[in-house]
């Protein structure tokens, strides 16, 4: 079978896992705004949530990445300026999930941590990386 | 959670650092040392098509780990700012091993008993 009949598989795999990316960034970005409130009880839930996140969302964050590059190298879009966008507002998203799960580490250690309020932004990236990928002006 | 576990997940997260730091420097190694001559001179590609891609995705997984363990706390600005710059040194990420060594030995310290 080759890549150019791969390539629905390859997309399906990819949003899927975009999709669980998106969603464990976004439930973390929420836990992670209310949680320094309460450290004694937060920190036992921030362990709960650590391990989904280090099962689940980190996982996907490295299928997100290996499918589309493959998706990207063998379409040849490196070149095109909405892959280059989309690739700077994944890496954002990225950068934010890993400080999301340094903070996660911290709180789960049972250590206060300051709040992080990415909601607004992550919520901006979405939407921009799914229009740069349906619409690819 | 007791003192000792949070201080071992601390660890934990600076020994993959290390692993990341070292495999980041490997794989440039490789790729200068090895790959890139043997296209030059025997116009055996196929190193390159491979490694070039390898060390940038443990580029990219440096620094993506250098940013969850710095999020942690317990990091100086020019702690932070060190393992950002040594990314882009070549062969930085062998440098930087005696400093995450360091680290570690800190965190051990202030963890055992006075």
């Amino acid at each position: 079978m080759s890549l150019a009949e791969l390539y629905p598989w390859l997309k399906a795999l990819h949003v899927a896992s975009a999709v669980i990316f998106a969603g464990g960034v976004l439930a973390v970005s929420v836990f992670l705004a209310a949680a320094p409130v309460d450290l004694e009880n937060s920190s036992s839930f921030a362990r709960m949530v650590r391990r989904w996140d280090q099962a689940v969302t980190m996982p996907a964050m490295l299928l997100v990445w290996a499918f589309g590059l493959t998706l990207a190298v063998t379409g040849h879009w490196f070149s095109e300026f909405w892959l280059q966008a989309k690739l700077a507002f994944v890496l954002v998203l990225s950068g934010i999930h890993g400080i999301q799960s340094g903070r996660l580490r911290r709180l789960a250690g049972g250590t206060a941590v300051q709040s992080l309020r990415s909601s607004s932004i992550i919520l901006g990236c979405i939407v921009v990386i799914a229009v740069l990928a349906v619409v690819k002006p | 959670m007791t003192q000792d576990q949070a201080a071992q997940i601390e660890l934990a997260q600076l020994r993959r650092l290390e692993i990341a730091s070292c495999a980041e420097a490997t794989t440039l190694l490789l790729l200068l040392g090895l790959a890139a001559p043997l296209k030059h001179l025997d116009g055996w590609d196929m190193g390159v098509r491979v490694m070039g891609p390898v060390h940038g995705l443990a580029f990219l997984a440096y620094i993506w780990m250098a940013v969850q363990t710095a999020a942690g706390g317990g990091w100086s600005r020019a702690e932070i700012a060190r393992l950002f710059i040594v990314a882009f040194v070549p062969f930085g990420g062998f440098f930087n091993l005696p400093f995450l060594f360091r680290k570690a030995a800190e965190q051990r310290a202030m963890n055992s008993p006075a």
